[in-house]
């Protein structure tokens, strides 16, 4: 049985596609399953540099659509997790070098070896954006807490419902103190306007541009506090009931507020 | 636009001074860009300048909302270059600035019903009415892009000290060429960070840049609460941020300002060896 597709996509660039696509991977890796990671940021590539594969590219997404290379050959193998892979974008091409077609034909034919695809989609609702899409049969939408992400994703999740994709929804970059002081708008807001199912909610945390600088999924190390939130993200796509948690709670809140102040 | 006119009226009517058309890019998203450009269009609108907003990410607009704007928008950019309204009806009067405009994009069309020619053309009348004219631009490299910079003269940066953000902004810079005279400004600094050796300083993002740095900005929650309301933090004139995109503003209209103070020297860089050392095609 083929794979599952899913596009992870924002509209708004910087919202953090790129590590839930690293991360949310990694932890389903870790979980067993056969990952393929998709980078469809053809011209601004950063998959790579997420999880320091960066030095390891041979051939990429434009060589395999164009034929000089076979889909095997231009995945990379993950450094840490056996069954993770990565696909790199071509990084001196433009999106255009690339059909719908084509890209679509791809990912099918990653399925098939894979229990996940997960295409990391470029910001924007252009060309590349349609790319992304047309590979994907279902969705992640990751917003951050703010007006103009919510009002982009927005506009993104009625393109999907145009193609009738499911979506699910991570909130990511929630920084709970300031939803107390009502300076940020809460998980309920946004599911709210966005009305789409919630996968998961990914607290801000100086953690991660660490260990995203140093091309480590924070999901492996033992000690994160954002590996274990990956990590139930990732059971609740395979279909299990994971409770959210409560960033209200004192002892979370402190850590994460301890955190923040030393970032 | 004096193409489009007849030469006697070029001639007859007064030599005007053009103002400067700036694009505000990165590549990557979610940088600061359109946060950028309400700071640095109010703070310029402080000094007394004329100037004009243009948002350029048609399908997914938000400078309206960090203006807090987005109830006055009535017409776009497609409205005016359709024809289906002046110029002057699709200028928004900002609400802080008396001298600051908007020009709002279309939320529910495309960048592809933009042409390229339209927009230097709009851009080229603005400039004869603004001291300055600041662009928006979407973020990645697309078309999108391409229309963001055709009216351009002038180029500004925006950079987090993420190995990602410095990698699409290497980029864009190449994009550009030298037409621009691209200058960076470093975003969302935060020099704890830096100081712990977990973040790239300013000296590690311009050993690889190599641009003129305009100024660095600091990452502070202020700035997000400034922008869910619709304030731009440029408007107070106290406060470190606020005057950040003062000295900015200053440093755009050619203003001997001072660099900004050289925050913290450690490397990273060498820890992170060359991230660019992927093979070119």
């Amino acid at each position: 049985m083929a794979g599952r597709r899913i596009v992870v996509t924002s509209g708004k660039g910087g919202v953090g596609k790129t590590t839930t696509t690293a991360n949310l991977g990694a932890a389903l890796a870790k979980r067993g399953m056969r990952v393929v990671l998709v980078d469809a940021d053809i011209g601004l590539r950063n998959l790579d540099l997420v999880l320091g594969l960066e030095k390891r590219i041979v051939f990429d997404l434009v060589e395999v659509a164009e034929g000089r290379c076979q889909l095997r050959q231009a995945l990379i193998k993950d450094k840490r997790f056996e069954s993770l892979a990565i696909l790199p974008a071509a990084q001196t091409r433009d999106k255009d070098a690339i059909t719908e077609t084509q890209f679509e034909a791809i990912i099918a034919q990653a399925a098939e070896g894979a229990d996940y695809v997960l295409i990391d989609c470029p910001a924007g609702i252009e060309g590349g954006f349609r790319n992304a899409v047309a590979g994907a049969k279902e969705a992640i939408v990751v917003t951050t807490p703010e007006v103009g992400a919510i009002r982009d994703a927005d506009r993104v999740v009625g393109k999907l419902n145009d193609r009738a994709l499911p979506i699910r929804l991570i909130v990511n970059r929630l920084r709970p103190e300031m939803v107390r002081t009502g300076d940020m708008l809460s998980v309920e807001d946004v599911c709210e306007i966005l009305a789409i199912e919630l996968l998961g909610i990914v607290p801000d945390d100086a953690e991660i541009i660490d260990t995203t600088n140093r091309g480590e999924p924070v999901v492996l190390e033992p000690a994160a506090r954002l590996g274990v939130i990956y990590e139930k993200i990732a059971r609740r796509l395979e279909g299990e009931v994971v409770p959210f948690t409560s960033f209200d709670s004192q002892g979370f809140f402190g850590k994460l507020f301890g955190a923040l102040k030393a970032g | 636009m004096a193409m489009h006119q007849p030469i006697h009226d070029a001639l007859a009517a007064p030599a005007v001074k053009l103002g400067r058309a700036i694009v505000i890019t990165s590549g990557k998203g979610g940088v600061g860009k359109t946060t950028t450009t309400a700071n640095l269009g109010t703070a310029l609108a402080a000094r007394g300048a004329r100037v004009a907003l243009v948002d350029a990410d048609v399908g997914l607009r938000n400078l309206d909302i960090v203006l807090g704007l987005e109830s006055r928008v009535k017409y776009h950019v497609l409205d005016v270059l359709e024809g289906k309204v002046t110029l002057d009806e699709a200028l928004v009067p900002d609400k802080h600035s008396e001298t600051l405009v908007l020009l709002a994009a279309a939320q529910s069309r495309e960048k592809e019903e933009v042409e390229t020619e339209q927009m230097r053309a709009l851009i080229a009348r603005l400039r004869e009415r603004f001291d300055f004219v600041l662009i928006d631009c979407p973020a990645g490299i697309e078309l999108g892009f391409r229309n963001a910079i055709v009216g351009a003269d002038e180029a500004i940066v925006v950079c987090t000290p993420e190995v990602s953000a410095v990698r699409d902004v290497d980029r864009v810079v190449g994009l550009l060429g030298n037409r621009f005279k691209p200058q960076l400004i470093i975003n969302r600094l935060r020099p704890q960070l830096v100081k712990k050796g977990k973040m790239l300083s300013v000296e590690d993002v311009n050993a690889i840049l190599r641009l003129p740095l305009l100024g660095v900005i600091a990452d502070e929650p202020e700035i997000i609460i400034t922008t869910n309301k619709g304030e731009p933090l440029a408007l107070r004139q106290d406060g470190e941020t606020a005057s950040a995109y003062h000295a900015i503003a200053a440093r755009v209209a050619g203003e001997d300002v001072p660099a900004p103070a050289p925050l913290l020297k450690e490397s990273f860089v060498d820890k992170l060896g060359s991230f660019f050392g992927g093979r070119r095609a």
